[in-house]
């Protein structure tokens, strides 16, 4: 996140290569699977699944990650990339408090529990995120590009999810309280007001850090133009400045929740898919409390086709992977063999990931991103919770081997 | 410059994953529905019934 390609004097742009193989790979399965969800459930489905490709190739082309951000903060005191997700969450805080609190039927906002469950699932993942090499969507969005560490993520992302589902009713039994939508204490414009201010103060801390180590601040997050090349050949092959993500991560989250009725979410899809690979095995997932609960149950028993967080993940994936084919850097990232201890980190941070984000009600997406644009409680205690785990996964990356 | 994949691994593991969600898919409630058995709740009537967030946190209506 943190490399800004700044082209050097007298150096010549490079010549424009596109993988045509990922590139057609990738359209097919865009074609194939976009077909049998029209054929099969609805045609809003299939907007879900292009609003999924769109942000897939938002994510790769902006190297939107989470992660990077944050440690670049805590490492380097570069806080381009954090102050980049608080203008995002600033954005589609005035975009979808109002549309969530219209009065407008079917549409949900992310708000769930604040408790000991929240607390501990959101440090967890913090820790996860920094050992995993990823959020939610970074993991996912990097397996779309080829990453082949990130596969083994994603994999033990899956698992700790299954995990976290079974063991989330004990935990949910543990002291804790109910949802508080802040719309309910300060009106729908307070709480977008006390929003604001809390990602004010949270900026000018970053600033302050930055400032404190450096100086000055480098103010990446607010380019508008490409750094290496014109504005068709950035759109197509990336790398997009933080402001066009920003924009199409916000309209998509706010499209997700006009179309699908609730903000974008990821992780929730993990769980399904471990759940139904266990069920393939032959283990009654029934059996456990919360896939007894109406919507878990009929993710679980019905195609994932019409599952949206699936569907959306599904379109991620393939529009990361075409975007990483228009850039000419698919599987790039592991042209060398992983070793035994990043590979270990993601297996543990793929756990802890998956655990966390089903303890924490979802990842930097489900619960920091749509939480705050749903005015929840639950997001800021995830936040600063996430963030201190996250601290703590730094401080690990080195006896796991993983670079800075 | 030499690509950093295999074009058959990468064509093997999109098969594998599209025939897993077509498995899935011929053997859930909503392709009955499509094939006309009808009387089966499927993911997306019970979507127009109630809208619950897929946040994972329990539906207000399924835990007190």
């Amino acid at each position: 996140m943190s490399e800004s390609a700044v082209l050097q004097a007298g150096m010549k742009p490079s010549a424009w290569i596109v993988d045509r193989f990922v590139v057609l790979t990738a359209l097919a399965g865009l074609g194939v699977l976009g077909g049998l969800i029209w054929l099969e459930t609805a045609p809003f489905m299939v907007a879900l699944f292009a609003i999924g490709t769109v942000l897939g190739m938002a994510l790769y082309h902006g190297a939107f990650g989470f992660t990077a951000g944050w440690r670049n903060l805590v490492l380097k005191k570069r806080g381009a990339g954090m102050r980049a997700q608080l203008m995002l969450f600033a954005l589609s805080s005035l975009i979808m408090v109002p549309m969530l609190y219209s009065g407008q039927a079917g549409l949900v906002g992310a708000v769930a529990p604040v408790g000991t469950s929240l607390v501990v699932g959101s440090f967890m993942f913090g820790i996860g995120m920094q050992l995993g090499g990823g959020c939610g969507s970074g993991t996912l969005f990097t397996v779309g590009a080829g990453n082949i560490r990130m596969v083994v993520t994603l994999v033990f992302f899956i698992a700790g999810a299954v995990l976290g589902s079974v063991h989330l009713p004990w935990w949910l039994d543990q002291p804790g309280f109910d949802p508080v939508p802040l719309v309910n204490t300060f009106g729908v414009s307070g709480a977008i007001i006390v929003q604001l201010l809390a990602l004010g103060l949270i900026a000018r801390w970053v600033n302050r850090v930055e400032r404190k180590a450096h100086g000055t601040i480098e103010r990446n997050e607010l380019l508008w133009k490409g750094q290496e090349h014109g504005v068709l050949r950035t759109l197509i092959s990336g790398r997009w400045p933080f402001t066009w993500a920003i924009l199409i991560l916000a309209a998509g989250n706010a499209l997700t929740l006009g179309i699908g009725g609730s903000p974008w979410s990821v992780t929730f899809a993990f769980n399904v898919w471990g759940a139904k690979a266990l069920e393939a095995v032959g283990v009654n997932m029934s059996q456990f409390e919360f896939w007894q609960w109406d919507y878990p149950a009929m993710a679980l028993k019905d195609s994932l086709l019409t599952n949206i967080p699936s569907v959306m993940n599904f379109g991620l994936l393939l529009g990361a992977m075409l975007a990483a084919g228009l850039a000419n850097r698919f599987n790039e990232a592991s042209r060398n063999r992983p070793q035994r201890r990043p590979l270990l980190a993601a297996v543990v941070g793929g756990l802890l990931l998956g655990y966390g984000a089903r303890l924490g009600f979802g990842c930097n997406i489900g619960a920091l991103f749509s939480g705050i644009s749903s005015a929840s409680l639950h997001a800021w205690i995830w936040f600063a919770c996430a963030f201190a785990g996250s601290f703590v996964g730094i401080r690990l990356r080195p006896w796991f081997r993983l670079p800075d | 410059m030499d690509k950093a994949y295999s074009r058959g691994r990468i064509l093997i593991m999109l098969g594998a994953i599209l025939a897993l969600i077509v498995v899935d898919h011929l053997n859930s409630p909503t392709f009955a529905f499509n094939s006309g058995q009808g009387n089966v709740q499927t993911a997306l009537t019970q979507r127009d019934e109630s809208a619950c967030a897929p946040c994972g946190a329990p539906c207000p209506s399924t835990r007190n």
